[in-house]
């Protein structure tokens, strides 16, 4: 028995259909909706990889059932790049050097991207509690703070300039 | 920071005098795709008709097979292959001593052996099939540590191997005995190091497709060109009928230069199933069946004159092998030779043995052997610092090896900055301000550590090639089978040719490695790319540079040299005040030279070869032509309650020549340290019949951010004649010193010497208790150092 799960993908409706309502997200991107942005670290939801966010909330892929989604809102990595560029945490990434091999890098943007989305100006305290919960295994962590830490002044800069696009 | 006083004073070219991108932080080139996710790793490739692999894994250390049946796997829906080592070309491999068979043949000697594999239409049916294979084992007798294959009468793990040694290491240069009979001080003890993996958060996977007789596999591999040779001879073909094309490669750090058998396992099911198929290793089977960093239990005595000048070295050093051998034995090897080049010992011996064990095999790993040696000689030279009464870093710069040393090996350090860096890491971490103001609880210590840039190891070769072709909309494509592993290397070729050519980072691209494609090259291991590599990506655009300058010399009519490029156009000055300055875009010199008759488009050739010797079987030879260097430094805070370790603060000072691109390199030393600390403090398993009880990220515990010390990186002014802009290697080395200094920083805070890898809380607790026990009764302090040593612990 197929299962059809209807929720919102980057912005757009999808609709689902999965064997089991306990196929996990990561399955559903990977497998059937060829979004391979979202990487497959270690399956039991630990190193961050996968990281998606859901209804505002970084959650591991892995661990997301799809039947539990009807109705929600999904952001992937895919979701973030617009026709004028890339998000101000991709943008800070490069600038930082923040990615080595890359396999982690999506997992970690996505993390950060959720906590500014909640928080603009995150304490330094919460900025390295959020990147805490990524594994990555090739930068020892210090070029991905200073990614995060320059996404919010990227960030702030961004909203400045749009601001004043608007009075102008 | 990339100009020093040994620089050649006068430009070798009109266009090296032109600003040049040597020593600015340029971005990735990859940085886009990597951030936007579309970069594709092994697990991506999707081709057509593409099954899905699973492996059966042998549950037993050892194990006669008496039948595989495959019946009720073959039958169950959607599985369109199952195979078994009958199903191979019954041929042993492996790079240096050939053991290992793609599936197993007859018998299995480690938990995670791989018996069957299935291919099918999905993963989770492949899985399901795999469970299916009904395999009868007769169980053996196994030997789970390197004590259990020594002792007398121990059971074989290999029928050729007696003793179970896999190979042997034995060399002395000198008289080590008459120079310890002429030391004041000496110093011994045994250390031990376990297994460690490089759980790079991709796993290791592979994609195959066959077409007639050829297979391409699509691998996350660090060596392309050598993996094909490896793979081809594991499947029984010539090198012709394999093709490798990298995928992105999800990390590296030595554990995907293939060893594994799983790209040679995906090929063979590919072909039974008349499909391309991907295997891709899950995260447990990334545990139990690749290769991590061999532990070591290592011995070593050291000779020191009262005033602090080193005498000999001994060490005897045993290396756990696992199952089948990959690269431990040329890790044990590194092990043994390679800190010798360090300091200046009059007399050096080594007697070092690689032990076949019913364990997970071990292979290479960033730092290579350098990691198990410091852990034990690092730790003894503090230890000999402490006898001495000497300040660690005064007896490092009593001993340090300079330019112009020439290693009992006949390591010939070419440039050489370790006296700076040890000066500059004392001042960094200001080691004597805070030896002057103590604070209860913590501790500090130092710590050097040398490294290859390339080394000869897989026959009398260590070059690179590349081709860097100029196109007619005036970019550049650097063509090269070197491999990026995420280090930033196709940054570092990008940044050469652009700086040779006189382009913009933005006009520069670099291919990937497809062994259709590109002259054979080694690949990334060794700290060898930026500086073999990058030598011969240099040559290769100074050559396409000479050729466009000759093209717009003729079209232009002026001699080549008075001509240079810069941002993209062929500059030259106006020849007199009437005519206006030359001024042509490269692309059109590049499409006029190919539209003139019997035209040429314009293909810089560049070859080097990394001016080293191949080592002879006792070691002996210049294994490199250029030598890194670092000097690191810690503060640790010990809990006494609970013996808990917070490393405070990490130091680290490389002298990796000029550097080219400084946050690229101080990411390398960064991810270096981390690893390092992850090795000294979190990464290990509990251990039950021969195999982690947990394989996952749960019980082997990464280093997080949370958990990183504050971190300084510098480098020293150094400038290396042989590399490219005077570059050396930098990948490796940081990670090296790190667990040495952190326990010699809890034994300068506790006086407890732990031994045996990793620190734990427990070892370090038990310590002080046995200490505060010992004043209590009067006795001395190396009683506890003896008592830890003894202590059993976790010996992988």
């Amino acid at each position: 028995m197929t299962e059809s799960v209807r929720f919102t993908l980057n912005h757009d409706d999808v609709e689902v259909h999965v064997q089991d309502a306990t196929t996990t997200l990561l399955d559903v991107l990977r497998n059937k909706l060829g979004l391979e942005g979202t990487k497959t670290g270690c399956e039991i939801g630990y190193c961050g990889a996968c990281t998606v966010i859901v209804d505002g909330d970084a959650v591991p892929a892995c661990l997301q059932m799809v039947g539990l989604l009807e109705g929600r809102e999904v952001t992937t990595v895919e979701g973030l790049e617009t026709p004028d560029g890339l998000d101000p945490v991709q943008d800070a990434f490069i600038r930082c050097a923040g990615m080595q091999c890359g396999f982690c890098t999506p997992g970690h943007v996505m993390a950060i991207r959720a906590l500014l989305d909640e928080d603009p100006d995150p304490s330094e305290q919460r900025i390295k509690d959020t990147v805490d919960g990524n594994y990555c295994r090739c930068t020892g962590y210090v070029k991905i703070l200073d990614s995060a830490r320059e996404a919010v002044e990227l960030q702030k800069a961004a909203t400045l300039a749009g601001a004043e696009g608007i009075h102008s | 920071m990339t100009t020093t006083a040994t620089r050649p004073a006068e430009p070798t070219s009109k266009q090296e005098i032109f600003p040049s991108l040597i020593g600015t932080s340029v971005d990735r080139i990859d940085g886009a795709e990597k951030v936007s996710g579309k970069a594709s790793y092994a697990a991506d490739t999707r081709l057509p008709r593409m099954l899905f692999g699973a492996v059966l894994r042998s549950p037993h250390a050892n194990a006669r097979i008496r039948s595989i049946d495959t019946s009720r796997a073959r039958r169950l829906p959607g599985v369109h292959a199952v195979i078994t080592g009958e199903d191979t070309a019954g041929i042993k491999w492996g790079v240096f001593r050939p053991d290992l068979y793609p599936l197993a043949i007859g018998r299995v000697r480690y938990v995670g052996d791989e018996v069957a594999a299935v291919a099918a239409i999905d993963i989770e049916t492949a899985r399901r099939a795999t469970e299916l294979i009904d395999v009868e084992y007769e169980i053996l007798p196994a030997v789970l540590s390197m004590d259990e294959a020594l002792a007398e009468g121990a059971p074989l793990v290999h029928d050729d191997a007696l003793g179970n040694i896999a190979h042997q290491v034995n060399f002395e240069r000198g008289s080590v005995d008459e120079w310890f009979d002429k030391s004041d001080v000496v110093v011994e003890g045994t250390w031990e190091t376990q297994r460690q993996w490089h759980a790079a958060i991709e796993t290791i996977g592979c994609t195959a497709d066959w077409a007639q007789d050829r297979v391409t596999l699509y691998v996350n591999t660090q060596t392309p060109f050598l993996a094909r040779q490896r793979y081809a001879g594991a499947l029984g073909l010539e090198m012709r009928n394999v093709r490798v094309v990298q995928t992105e490669v999800g990390g590296g750090f030595g554990g995907k230069s293939g060893d594994d058998n799983t790209s040679v396992i995906c090929a063979i099911l590919a072909k039974k199933a008349g499909r391309p198929v991907q295997v891709i290793n899950t995260r447990e089977e990334e545990f139990l069946a690749t290769h991590p960093r061999p532990g070591m239990r290592y011995w070593v005595k050291l000779g020191f004159t009262s005033s602090g000048l080193v005498t000999a070295k001994d060490i005897r050093v045993l290396a756990d092998n696992g199952a089948y051998t990959a690269k431990a034995l040329a890790v044990m090897a590194a092990a043994s030779v390679r800190h010798d080049a360090l300091f200046k010992y009059r007399a050096v011996r080594a007697n070092s043995r690689l032990v076949y064990t019913n364990l997970v095999p071990t292979g290479a790993f960033r730092g290579f052997g350098n990691p198990a040696a410091d852990w034990a000689v690092g730790q003894s030279w503090d230890l000999a610092a402490e006898r001495l009464g000497i300040e660690a870093p005064e007896l490092f710069l009593l001993n340090a090896v300079e330019a112009g040393s020439v290693s009992p090996h006949n390591h010939k350090i070419n440039s050489c900055e370790l006296k700076q860096c040890i000066t500059k890491a004392t001042e960094i971490f200001d080691w004597y301000g805070k030896r002057a103001n103590p604070k209860p609880n913590r501790g500090i210590a130092m710590g050097c550590s040398i490294h290859v840039a390339g080394r000869r190891s897989f026959g009398d070769y260590d070059g690179s090639s590349a081709m860097v072709r100029l196109t007619d909309d005036g970019r550049a494509t650097v063509i090269t089978g070197e491999a990026e592993i995420g280090t930033g290397a196709r940054t570092v070729f990008a940044q050469i040719t652009a700086s040779v050519l006189g382009l913009a980072m933005s006009d520069v691209t670099v291919t990937r490695p497809d062994t259709d494609v590109q002259s054979h090259v080694l690949g990334s291991f060794g700290s060898r790319t930026t500086y073999v590599a990058g030598n011969a990506v240099k040559r290769a655009a100074e050559d396409a540079l000479k050729q466009l300058l000759d093209a717009a010399a003729v079209q232009v009519d002026r001699p080549a040299s008075e001509l240079w490029v810069e941002n993209g156009v062929v500059h030259g000055l106006a020849r007199s005040t009437t005519e206006p300055p030359i001024e042509v875009p490269v692309g059109a010199v590049v499409r006029a030279e190919l539209y003139r008759h019997d035209g040429l488009s314009i293909v810089g050739l560049g070859n080097w070869d990394n001016p080293s010797e191949f080592p002879d079987h006792s070691l002996f030879g210049n294994e490199s032509g250029a030598y890194t260097f670092v000097v690191e430094a810690t503060e640790v805070e010990i809990d006494p309650e609970t013996g808990a370790v917070t490393v405070i603060e990490l130091v680290a000072v490389a002298d990796c020549g000029t550097v080219l691109i400084p946050k690229l390199a101080q990411g390398q030393v960064e991810g270096a340290l981390a690893q390092g600390l992850g090795f000294a403090l979190t990464e290990r398993f509990d251990w039950k019949d021969g195999a982690p009880t947990h394989p996952n990220f749960v019980d082997y515990k990464l280093p997080t951010a949370g958990m990183m010390p504050k971190i300084t990186v510098a480098f020293a002014d150094s400038y290396e004649p042989t590399g490219p802009f005077g570059a050396k290697g930098v990948g490796e080395i940081a990670l090296d010193p790190v667990p040495a200094i952190i326990s010699s920083a809890i034994a300068d805070a506790t006086g407890v010497r732990v031994r045996n890898m990793p620190i734990t809380a427990e070892k370090v607790f038990w310590g002080i208790q046995e200490i505060a026990a010992e004043k209590t009764n009067g006795t001395e302090q190396t009683t506890a150092e003896q008592t830890m040593a003894e202590q059993t612990g976790d010996h992988r």
